[in-house]
């Protein structure tokens, strides 16, 4: 018998440190965590970080230009717009409100869309035929006609554009836990828990979910991105929040005025949303190659 | 196959009925009058008001007025929009085909440009020319789609002054409608000089066409890199490489076809995005589409336009779904019943 065992030290990472280790080769996958993880500390600690109230109007200070330009001021450091507010401070409370209702709408659609297609996924026969016809073809409207049709019936709105876009980001849910659950539902480990005596709430919790979860991290991220993009553009048509507001798309709407004689009105929250949407999609991308590579090998 | 076919024909007029019910609930959803919502008429007195009621079978049992909407809508008697009086069939008949035939010229760009670039980043994978163009398609389709037409607009309607701001076409032209298609429509058109109204269109279409045909070019590279690489990961071309076969008849032989299958199905997801991102466009660029139609009718509360309106948008973008679904099914037959590929 050998004196030590190479196999006993070796160290065994759990699969999410794995697929940890994985996502920290690609460079460009953490330059995206880190500048989601600004965007989260942002939209968290917007209170206590910004230097002005969002709404509060400055009649003396109108259109300052940003800080970079020669008639900037240090104090005020994007600007202000046409009522005089501070720029910086209502982008970074449009993080908050833009992120965070993202955020919402996402764990919503994910409840919701995990229950439906765990339930569509594990039915047979005529039945399930007709609910999965029906939802792909629910799949197909597009998000800014629900918008819209919601809005006309409920009034325009932060809440009422939530609810729009969380319709629309079911679906997807729902589809890709329904032929997870199917290919699953086929596979021996579960015959197993079958065998023992396991209901189907059993099999779900127990044996599905778990490995259900890092698929739902991905297609979380994925649709946090559609979210964010999404409820900004309501906000940016007028159709979801109103404009004292400090929404992205809605300071974005509110710049649009006054374009020609203050241009960083418009660029900075749409640039905002870009680098928020771009990080978003970096660390969703990575995330997933990180978990290819990591079942793959 | 006959089998197929029924099957989706079936679930073709199930889910059309379900749109025709939902778009009959939001008369009753929507505020205000019911009959209003309805018909968009306004009735001058009570007495006109009970003869409408009457027409409509108002009146009678839920499912009654339901099946008499449902004639109305296949007789093609959709109602009068509230705002400006007219018939919705004329306005969705003029507004649906702009916003097609921008969709069209959008999904044209993607796969000239998208399909090609996503081969040979599929093929090249994780070279450099590989992460140059990943890098750019995750940049361009993270970019909301308003702000880049906003940019468009500054750089080349406002600063370099090389195409116009908004509308189809510049109004001296003066083009009769008959296909709703414009740059048809002029071919068909007498008594104008046919180029300079093309260029004239054309200068007016490729801004938005850009701006929304570059997003979708960057999820359609996405979408073929992917696939290309599934492909080349495959037991069979391992075995096309063992039997000596050179890498071009490996990749025109084995590679190029088969990574065409997957890619399919995902252009079914991708046209209801292009759909959303167009009628944003076109508020933007006034383009008298039926995105800017819907959002004019929602800021001037015209109900019976939207719910005309919903019905029109959804029956197209689930026909173009069903029908690429029944396509795909036909090709290939190997493909999983409810199986969708993911990006």
């Amino acid at each position: 018998m050998p004196q030590f065992s190479l196999y006993e030290e070796a160290f065994h990472p759990s699969p999410w440190h794995r697929t940890w280790v994985a996502f920290r080769e690609s460079h460009i996958a953490i330059v995206g965590l880190f500048v989601l993880a600004i965007f989260v500390i942002f939209s968290l600690f917007a209170p206590l970080l910004t230097p002005y109230d969002p709404i509060a109007q400055n009649i003396d200070g109108l259109l300052i230009p940003p800080s970079w330009q020669p008639n900037g001021s240090i104090s005020y450091l994007f600007g202000t717009d046409a009522l005089g507010r501070d720029l910086f401070s209502r982008i970074m409370y449009g993080c908050r409100v833009t992120l965070g209702s993202g955020f919402l709408m996402v764990v919503l659609a994910m409840l919701i869309g995990v229950s439906i297609g765990t339930f569509a996924g594990m039915l047979r026969g005529v039945r399930s035929s007709i609910v999965n016809h029906l939802l792909d073809a629910l799949m197909a409207i597009p998000t800014l006609l629900i918008a819209i049709i919601i809005v006309a019936i409920l009034g325009t709105g932060l809440v009422n554009s939530m609810w729009a876009i969380t319709l629309a980001l079911i679906p997807q849910f729902v589809h890709r836990t329904r032929s997870f659950v199917r290919a699953e539902m086929k596979k021996e480990y579960i015959l197993a828990s079958r065998l023992d005596g396991a209901n189907k709430w059993q099999l779900f919790v127990h044996s599905i979910l778990p490995n259900m979860t890092e698929m739902l991290v991905v297609q979380g991220t994925l649709a946090l991105s559609v979210a964010v993009i999404d409820i900004s553009a309501l906000g940016f048509l007028n159709l979801g929040a109103q404009s004292p507001l400090p929404e992205l798309g809605a300071i974005l709407a509110d710049g649009l005025d006054v374009t020609y004689l203050a241009p960083w009105n418009v660029a900075l929250p749409g640039l905002t949303i870009f680098l928020l949407v771009l990080s978003i999609n970096i660390v969703g991308d990575g995330l997933r190659s990180a978990l290819r590579k990591r079942v793959s090998h | 196959m006959i089998r197929i076919l029924s099957r989706y024909s079936i679930l073709f007029i199930l889910t059309l009925l379900v749109l025709a019910i939902l778009s009959f609930a939001l008369a009753y959803l929507f505020p205000g009058d019911v009959l209003q919502n309805l018909t968009g008429i306004v009735p001058a007195n009570e007495i006109q008001r009970e003869a409408l009621m009457r027409q409509y079978r108002l009146d009678q049992p839920i499912v009654f007025q339901f099946v008499h909407y449902l004639g109305n809508l296949l007789q093609g008697d959709w109602g009068y929009s509230s705002a400006s009086g007219l018939s919705l069939r004329e306005e969705i008949g003029i507004a649906l085909p702009a916003t097609i035939e921008l969709s069209t010229y959008a999904i044209l760009m993607a796969m000239f440009i998208g399909i090609p670039l996503g081969y040979y980043a599929g093929i090249r994978s994780y070279s450099t020319s590989d992460h140059a163009i990943n890098a750019l398609s995750i940049t361009t389709y993270s970019i909301p789609v308003y702000w880049f037409a906003l940019i468009l607009i500054l750089i080349f309607s406002l600063n370099l002054e090389v195409a116009p701001i908004s509308g189809r076409i510049s109004l001296l032209f003066d083009i009769e409608p008959v296909t709703g298609f414009i740059l048809i429509d002029i071919l068909l058109a007498e008594g104008i000089d046919r180029g300079v109204a093309l260029r004239d269109a054309f200068s007016h279409l490729v801004i938005p066409t850009f701006a929304i045909g570059a997003i979708t070019t960057a999820s359609m590279v996405r979408i073929t890199r992917r696939s290309v690489i599934d492909v080349k990961h495959r037991a069979y071309i391992a075995a096309a490489r063992s039997r000596g076969l050179s890498g071009w008849r490996i990749f025109s032989q084995h590679v190029l076809r088969n990574a065409l299958l997957p890619i399919l199905p995902l252009m079914v997801i991708q046209i209801t995005t292009l759909i959303t991102n167009a009628m944003i466009v076109e508020t933007l660029f006034s383009w008298p589409g039926i995105g800017s139609w819907l959002i004019q009718a929602i800021y001037q509360r015209d109900y019976p336009a939207l719910r005309v309106g919903m019905l029109a948008v959804s029956t197209l973008v689930i026909s173009l779904t069903i029908l690429i679904d029944l396509f795909n099914r036909i090709i290939d037959p190997s493909r999983e019943k409810y199986e969708r590929a993911s990006v």
